[in-house]
């Protein structure tokens, strides 16, 4: 081969290089879209809910209330009555079967709903009010669009007369779509109208505490004992070598470790967000010694000599300088341990955490939900209700994440210092 | 004519330095005098900065690192355990290859020393500490508006200046340079050999150079190493004009090294 050959050569394996580089990109940027269009998508509409307003006599006599009533009073009264009267002269029915299909079209709890209403507007006490009440997730997915309502009447669960109802109701504007803040608020439910990511988010609030309470302080000695303490010697290269293995080890392995040692030896309360946190704290540990033993290690040598050399202790030089200098690292390598945690199901499956818990968890020691766990259970469910509503918890999930980690960047970059 | 003290602050006996089961110093007996400069020469690797390393215990940092002999100073043993290497590097300074100032400001980075011996009562007192160490420094004036700024927006010489004015911050007797100047420009190197006839006045200075002309300029007397042993110390006069060594001959001279 001679010269022009082989410069031939070379500039076609340049491009041919940064021609797959290009490929490779472009086919990563494709999926994340696919991937966040198919969340979006489907999780988009579980931040709305369907209401159909309803007028309703809050008549003391028939709640069997004082006229002046107190909250503590209208907590212990019974609503159904009134509730089922205000929604059946929503629409004229014919016999009992029409009635309970009328009644379908909304929320079980509607009267707990009601009461609500009035506990939040106590004036309304003996007044006409128009209330905006839940519909159930069969009619919320009818008017979201994503009911086949076109199919022969026995092979869907709304009625023909339903349909009717609903025809009417939203001729009459009856129906409205409002901001689904139960999707926040409430825990979960059997009924996917209610259903909500709120006991959830709390358990991983509290789990999310509880792991770096226990693993930020723990890998910060760890690794500046590690790194600039510890003698060079086979013990410390066998505990490095097996931190490095621990990182590695799948978190289903720490879920094990957590039933059979905190579930059983220890008898802590299952499905909770203290055994989560610290079974978490295990699996997140290594995770971020690793990253806080690279930031130390990047702190050149040339500050802790200058150090050193005006007389500062080892101890001195370590925490005056060292530490300060790595802290960016230190800090972003916890938030993206920490964010690692947060997304982490399997452990938590096997701690219980699977449990189906309505209420949300006022103490790290209540049974709780976790949001990838409250995404595993809804995703098992068949109501389009949960598939939406999965999706949305994906969503909120992901931007806690991305918020996780936008953090971790935003420190290194800015803190970082230049060292000469 | 150069004055010659004949006052000995450094004396090292037998030093032999391994790191590992290589030897890089062996058996060396220097005496280094008060209050004037010593500049050690030598090809790269011969162990001058390891020579001086052994001086202020620097040498500790290093695992591997294991140093037998006698290394007197001011007629104490400093080469043993019960020294407390704290105090003894707060009487010996040491300025380094690369300027390492702290990423902090051109105060803190002054301050950091008198600090941590508690050399300050109060915040006048360390003021005054600063402001001096600085002077001695040659660096007041160009600093003394901007105290605040980071010591690495500094430029090189600057820095290097810097880290001076934090090595004499503590006040320390003996003053170790291992080429200071060699990241410098010449300029910057100029400035810092001036500082350094000044300083010479109130420190034992001992300086590690890879350039026979700065050895020439800043010092009084000269060891010359090769292959971890020192092969010839004298006045610098006598090295430069007229060597003992043949091999001392051979490497000012430009024949090897």
């Amino acid at each position: 081969m001679n010269k022009d050959q082989l410069l031939k050569k070379r500039y076609g394996a340049e491009k041919r290089f940064k021609f797959y580089g290009l490929v490779s990109i472009t086919l990563a940027i494709l999926f994340v879209i696919f991937l966040v269009n198919v969340i979006f998508s489907k999780g988009r509409t579980a931040f709305q809910r369907t209401t159909i307003a309803v007028e309703v006599n809050f008549n003391t006599e028939e709640l069997e209330l004082s006229s002046n009533a107190s909250i503590e009073e209208i907590q212990d009264a019974d609503f159904y009555d009134l509730s089922i009267n205000s929604l059946l002269k929503l629409y004229k029915t014919e016999g009992a079967k029409q009635e309970k299909e009328l009644l379908r079209i909304f929320s079980p709890d509607h009267d707990i709903e009601i009461k609500n209403f009035l506990i939040k507007n106590l004036d309304n006490l003996n007044k006409n009010v128009i209330v905006n009440l839940t519909t159930s997730d069969d009619i919320d997915q009818l008017h979201k669009g994503n009911y086949p309502r076109h199919l022969p009447e026995e092979r869907r669960r709304i009625s023909d007369f339903q349909l009717l109802i609903y025809d009417q109701l939203v001729k009459e504007n009856k129906v409205n779509k409002v901001f689904n803040t139960f999707f926040f608020t409430n825990g979960d439910s059997r009924n996917p109208e209610v259903a909500g990511i709120g006991g959830s988010l709390f358990g991983s609030f509290f789990t999310i505490i509880i792991t770096l309470i226990l693993s930020f302080p723990i890998a910060i000695f760890a690794s500046i004992y590690l790194e600039e303490f510890a003698p060079k010697n086979r013990i410390t290269d066998f505990i490095e070598i097996n931190i490095n293995n621990l990182a590695a080890v799948p978190s289903i392995v720490f879920g094990l470790l957590g039933l059979g040692i905190l579930l059983g030896t220890f008898d802590l309360p299952r499905s909770t967000p203290l055994v989560a946190g610290i079974t978490l704290s295990l699996m997140t540990l290594p995770r971020i010694i690793i990253p806080c033993r690279a930031s130390l290690k990047a702190v050149p040598p040339s500050i802790r000599e200058g150090a050193l050399a005006v007389g500062a202790s080892k101890v001195q030089s370590v925490m005056h300088h060292v530490v300060p200098l790595s802290i960016p690292g230190t800090l972003s390598g916890t938030i993206i341990g920490l964010a690692q945690a947060l997304g982490e199901t399997a452990p938590l499956i096997l701690i219980g955490m699977v449990a189906f818990v309505v209420d949300i968890p006022a103490t790290p020691i209540d049974p709780s939900a976790s949001l990838p766990v409250q995404v595993y259970l809804w995703s098992e469910q068949a109501e389009r209700g949960f598939v939406e509503k999965t999706s949305a918890t994906i969503m909120v999930l992901l931007s806690f994440l991305i918020v996780m980690n936008f953090i971790a960047v935003y420190l290194r970059q800015k803190f970082e210092k230049k060292w000469s | 004519m150069v004055m010659i003290n004949n006052k000995v602050k450094i004396k090292t006996t037998n030093l032999n330095v391994y790191y590992g089961d290589k030897q890089a110093l062996n058996d060396v007996n220097l005496e280094i005098h008060s209050k004037e400069v010593t500049a050690l020469i030598g090809p790269s690797g011969c162990g001058k900065s390891t020579y001086i390393r052994c001086i202020n215990r620097m040498n500790d940092v290093i695992d591997i690192c294991r140093v037998t002999g006698s290394i007197e100073i001011d007629g104490n043993e400093i080469n043993k355990k019960e020294i407390d290497v704290v105090s003894l590097r707060e009487k010996i300074g040491m300025v380094f290859q690369k300027p390492n100032p702290f990423p902090k400001s051109i105060y803190d980075n002054v301050s950091y020393g008198p600090n941590i011996h508690g050399l300050a009562e109060n915040k006048v007192k360390m003021d005054e500490i600063v402001e001096t160490s600085l002077k001695k420094a040659a660096l007041w004036n160009e600093v003394k508006d901007r105290l605040n700024e980071p010591g690495t927006s500094l430029s090189g010489g600057q820095q290097q200046r810097l880290c001076i004015a934090r090595a004499i911050s503590v006040n320390p007797e003996v003053i170790l340079m291992d080429e200071p100047c060699s990241a410098l420009d010449p300029i910057a190197t100029a400035k810092i050999e001036e500082l350094m006839d000044e300083l010479k006045k109130s420190y034992t200075i001992v300086i590690v150079t890879h350039s026979m002309s700065q050895a020439v300029r800043v010092s009084q007397r000269t060891g010359f190493f090769h292959l971890g042993k020192l092969i010839e110390v004298d006045t610098t006069e006598k090295i430069f004009k007229n060597p003992n060594n043949k091999m001392t001959q051979d490497y000012i001279t430009g024949r090897f090294g």
